[in-house]
């Protein structure tokens, strides 16, 4: 045996034996003293940590302690070498936690361990307060309060239920639910409650002089998913209108399936009313004891088209991502050409002509130094393209610029990733800029104007904490940026200038109207509105053709199945749907409507007309028709047009629908499968025969 | 039959007593969101087991840092992409089965369990953010919950705590300084420069505020520390600076480099054998790794890996061989190249997911 290998045996034997003497030691055991605590935010305690040997002598073993990082703060860490402890513990967070100890041993079968637990409550309600409570009201009606309830770190608190009560209850009188009950006129008290915090207003029931409800509604013919506005009017005997009555709708109805479904609808306290199947539908107006009802017949909305399979570009080999469509310039201006990325495979961009739909060729490769090629996108003028870089081997990721004027033969202009190592997840081109988002936390605008030599002038990142960034679309100088749980944020980047040719754009869009000051080296944020769901993926534009209601489209992508799918090759299960925000009053959006499929995941979205198409993943290629005023689920309102299954046999995951993209091109529509390629597709009767041709 | 005894009896004590053995090896796939197992049993490199990880099917999360718990009952995974901020997972060996994860900071990377602490040390490397200091994560990896986040230099990496489990170092690269922490003190103890010409030596946690502040003020050191390995005796570690293409040997002790060792083209990782005998470095420029014989403090050789992009490596505790992940270009596999450290050869190797990255030894069989 040589000197070292001698060495080191005399080393472990000795190692060994401070674990026979560790294993010698008798059992150790924690005391906590108190042995628990209950603080508020903000406060502090001492606790006293002893570590006792099994016959309850001091221990002699030194060991650490620990909260929890951002919440449950202690010090010291370490106790002395007898085994004991004085700590102090503060807490920043309500919740519950636990104080740690742990024994410092370097045998880690011996390694022993205590835990206290510690909670903190939320802080104490500070208020409880009306929201505009009204001051008088009408006998005979039910109107209904709203309260907030703020804690001491003055934080609304959505768990708390704020109790509402009335001083005289044969007066008026709440529901469970906040309903109040006017029974008579009179005065009285009305009190909100929560913990132990109250605030009154008071309010006085007058008489009402409401005889009569009207309730009208344009003549037409309504179909599902058409918007009706029902108008009601509370009159008094003379016909005078009390307009501060308040009208509560409801509707009842009476499906044509002649199978167990129900008439199934939406009403606003507005009055708009929208069925989400056919039939026969009253509705009703009602006011201090007084109603009025209407019945109108619902028929079908009767849109549906087939999506017919013109061709496909069929990839076996690697995931496809991203797609874009153009016309070609120059002397290719006469042909259309497609460019799709591959996700984590080789870093190749495939180039595709496509003036013949029906026959899609490969006409050119890309391949950058990268694994995943996530998003290409081309220039409005047909000339530059962009492909974004993950996984790039050298880490350095950013983007690469393409000269794309001869698809044929593509060229990489240059690459540009100083300060993008961290990987562009999608971008943009506009306006001679690259609008990159950046490692998922912002996105940076580069100037492309000199393609060959790109420059950033400005980056966009949002303050809140933990922010993070999916998406970026840009329209007439606007752009809409999707941010996972901080939602849409639409930014002005200079809007578009006034002209003749733009003055109808402007003056329909109200984000436009007030656009203009921002720029691309400094976007200033216009609007945002944060999504319910945490999870905001995608963002488009749309400016609605039939009502000129100014929505964003905004999606949002989930994987409640989580993980496993895809690397096994199994089909994935994302879940998922496309929130529409009314912009008209852009400082104030409101979510009107949602396409969602059932047991489907939304991921990319396209908007032309008053159609909207959109990737479904699982759940294909989906078209949809969002004409005319919009309201609650468009999906059960029959207002799919068409569907494609792009499943494929020899797919890269066979038989497995995965649809990443959509773009309607000349009366086609062109979309990416992850699993099997590029597709074009168009729309025919329902009853479409191809032996009629 | 003399001779025969004698020849037999040298046999005995020349010949590996390693035949028959198995080694188990975890490696990460960073653009896959894969970790594979690999098994090597003394000639050939097999991937046994592909595990996804992640919760985003079609977002690269980026496995990173890979451990095993002392005890070997887990192993844990840094994930370094989130929205925004990355996590450690926490898997059962075996079964392979997800056990909890905690949320850390931007790009969480290498890490280790602290054999006197039981806890574990994690740095967020912030790889793609901006220049500043970043932190070390201090994990309860029994609840998996963040117990502390002690302030570090810019772009932190490499995460190896002494075999007594009292001291975690780790370099900050874009800073070009080693950092030293006291685990019982959950606080960084010491900083040393890791280039030659500038030796700023501090000590204490107030200097260590000031040195940060320095060092976010000057231009980024050529150095670029990327690794930091302690010797099996806890006397000295070794750290890889990527930039000069060296690596240092710095003296616990005096708190100062004692030796330096001109390496291949941009050396990444490292790591000693247990017998204290070889340092084995990557040389992720060169696509080589390099086997050094530390008494002597000369490469013994530099072996060819089998594709480009050479990333981390980890030796068997029997200190007979080296396992080194190869990241490879683009689509094409990544690799775990399997070293003979007594041979100096190259075995085999086991082709594994793109992006080869965080590697870690799990156990020997025989």
């Amino acid at each position: 045996m040589d000197g070292c290998r001698l060495v080191f045996t005399c080393i472990a034997l000795l190692l060994g034996s401070i674990t026979l003497q560790a294993q010698d030691d008798d059992s150790l055991y924690f005391q906590f003293e108190p042995d628990s605590l209950d603080l508020a935010i903000g406060d502090s305690a001492n606790v006293k940590i002893t570590l006792f040997s099994e016959d309850s002598s001091l221990s002699n073993n030194q060991f650490l302690i620990t909260g929890a990082w951002g919440a449950v703060e202690v010090r010291p860490w370490i106790s002395n070498q007898k085994g004991v402890a004085n700590v102090q513990v503060k807490v920043f967070k309500p919740g519950s936690f636990k104080l740690s100890a742990s024994s410092i041993t370097p045998d880690r079968f011996k390694r022993v361990r205590g835990r206290m637990p510690i909670t903190v409550p939320f802080p104490p309600i500070a208020k409880a307060e009306f929201i505009d409570p009204p001051r008088t009201a009408y006998e005979g009606t039910t109107i209904e309060f709203a309260a907030r309830v703020l804690d001491q770190a003055n934080i609304t608190r959505q768990d708390v239920q704020p109790v509402f009560k009335s001083s005289n209850p044969e007066i008026a009188d709440f529901d469970e639910f906040g309903h109040l009950t006017i029974y008579r006129r009179g005065l009285v008290k009305i009190t909100v409650t929560a913990e132990g915090i109250s605030s009154s207003t008071d309010l006085r029931a007058v008489r009402n002089p409401v005889r009569k409800i009207e309730l009208s509604l344009e003549a037409d013919d309504y179909r599902t998913g058409d918007v009706i506005t029902f108008k009601a009017r509370a009159l008094t005997a003379s016909g005078r209108t009390v307009e501060d009555a308040p009208v509560v709708f409801s509707f009842m109805g009476k499906a044509v399936y002649g199978i167990g479904l129900p008439a199934s609808g939406q009403i606003t306290p507005q009055g708009k009313f929208v069925a989400e199947n056919p039939g026969d539908y009253t509705i009703f107006a009602t006011s201090g004891g007084h109603t009025a009802s209407k019945t109108i017949r619902i028929t079908p909305r009767n849109i549906q088209k087939r999506a017919k399979l013109v061709g496909h570009g069929l990839i076996t080999d690697v995931f496809t991502s991203d797609l874009w469509v153009w016309q070609g310039v120059g002397e290719f201006k006469e042909r259309d050409f497609a460019v799709t990325g591959t996700w984590e495979a080789n870093g190749e961009a495939y180039f595709w002509e496509v003036t013949d739909p029906s026959n899609l060729i490969i006409i050119d490769t890309v391949t950058v130094d990268a694994r995943t090629v996530n998003d290409v996108k081309i220039s409005a003028d047909g000339r530059i393209g962009v492909l974004t870089r993950e996984g790039a081997s050298t880490r350095k990721n950013g983007v690469v610029i393409l000269d794309v004027s001869n698809p044929y033969d593509v060229k990489i202009l240059s690459e540009f990733n100083d300060g993008l190592t961290g990987g562009v997840h999608n971008a943009f081109i506009y306006d001679n800029h690259v609008y990159a988002v950046n490692n998922g936390r912002k996105y940076d605008i580069i100037n492309i104007s000199d393609p060959e030599n790109p420059w950033r002038v400005g980056s966009y990142e949002l303050n809140t904490p933990g922010h993070s960034i999916h998406d970026v679309w840009v329209e007439n100088g606007i752009a809409y940026s999707s941010n996972w749980n901080d939602g849409v944020h639409i930014f002005d980047i200079g809007g578009l200038n006034f002209s003749e040719q733009n003055r109808h754009t402007i003056m329909k869009n109200p984000v436009l109207q007030a656009a203009g000051k921002g720029s691309p080296r400094k976007p200033t944020l216009m609007s945002s509105k944060t999504d319910t769901t945490g999870r905001n993926h995608a963002a488009f534009p749309f400016l609605s053709k039939s009502t000129g209601d100014f929505y964003v489209i905004a999606g949002d992508e989930h994987f409640p199945f989580g993980l496993g799918e895809i690397e096994n090759m199994e089909p994935a299960n994302p879940r998922g749907g496309y929130h529409f925000l009314n912009m008209n009053d852009y400082n104030d959006p409101v979510e009107e409507a949602i396409y969602q499929v059932p047991e489907a995941g939304s991921h990319n979205l396209w908007v032309k007309g008053d159609t909207l198409y959109t990737a479904f993943y699982q759940g294909g290629l989906r078209v949809v028709d969002i004409s005319g005023e919009l309201l609650g689920d468009l999906y059960k309102q029959g207002r799919e047009i068409a569907f494609y299954l792009s499943n494929h046999k020899n797919g890269r995951m066979s038989n497995a629908t995965m649809v990443w993209g959509p773009q309607p091109y000349k009366n086609h529509i062109f979309f990416s499968d992850m699993n099997s390629g590029l597709y074009a597709v168009q729309l025919v009767e329902y009853d479409y025969d191809e032996d009629d041709e | 039959m003399q001779q025969l005894i004698i020849t037999t009896l040298f046999l005995i004590l020349t010949v590996s007593p390693v035949t028959g053995r198995n080694y188990y090896i975890y490696v990460t796939a960073e653009s896959q969101d894969k970790v594979h197992v690999v098994k090597f049993d003394g000639e050939k490199a097999t991937v046994i087991k592909d595990i996804p990880v992640g919760v985003w099917p079609l977002e690269i999360e980026g496995p990173h840092g890979l451990t095993i718990s002392p005890d070997g009952k887990y192993w844990y995974l840094s994930l370094a992409h989130g929205f925004p901020f990355g996590h450690v997972y926490k898997y059962e060996t075996g079964s392979d089965k997800m056990v909890d994860r905690v949320e850390l900071g931007l790009f969480p990377a290498t890490m280790q369990i602290s054999t006197a602490t039981g806890l574990l040390y994690v740095v967020n490397f912030n790889l793609h953010g901006e220049h500043e200091p970043s932190t070390i994560s201090i994990v309860d990896p029994e609840e998996m919950i963040e117990v502390k986040r002690v302030e570090t230099g810019v772009m932190p990496h490499g995460s190896r705590l002494t075999n007594d489990g009292l001291k975690q170092y780790s370099v900050a690269m874009m800073s070009g300084t080693l950092y030293e922490l006291d685990v019982l003190q959950f606080d960084i103890s010491r900083t040393l420069f890791t280039g030659r010409k500038k030796q700023m030596n501090m000590q204490g946690s107030m200097d260590h505020k000031n040195s940060m502040k320095k060092n976010t003020m000057h231009k980024i050191p050529k150095e670029k520390p990327t690794w930091v390995y302690p010797h099996p005796a806890d006397t000295h570690v070794y750290v890889v600076n990527n930039g000069t293409d060296n690596v240092v040997e710095i003296d616990l002790g005096n708190w100062a480099i004692t030796r330096q060792f001109k390496t291949g083209k941009g050396p990444y990782n490292c790591e000693v054998s247990q017998d204290g005998k070889y340092l084995v470095v990557t040389y992720k420029s060169a696509a080589k790794t390099g086997i050094w014989d530390l008494n002597t403090g000369q490469e013994l050789v530099r072996l060819k890996n089998t594709r480009r992009v050479t990333h981390g490596v980890v030796i068997s505790p029997d200190s007979r061989y080296a396992f080194v992940s190869v990241e490879g270009i683009r689509g094409e596999p990544g690799s775990v190249d399997v070293f003979d450290l007594e041979n100096l050869t190259l075995v085999d190797h086991a082709e594994v997911g793109k992006q080869a990255g965080g590697i870690a030894f799990w156990k020997m069989e025989d």
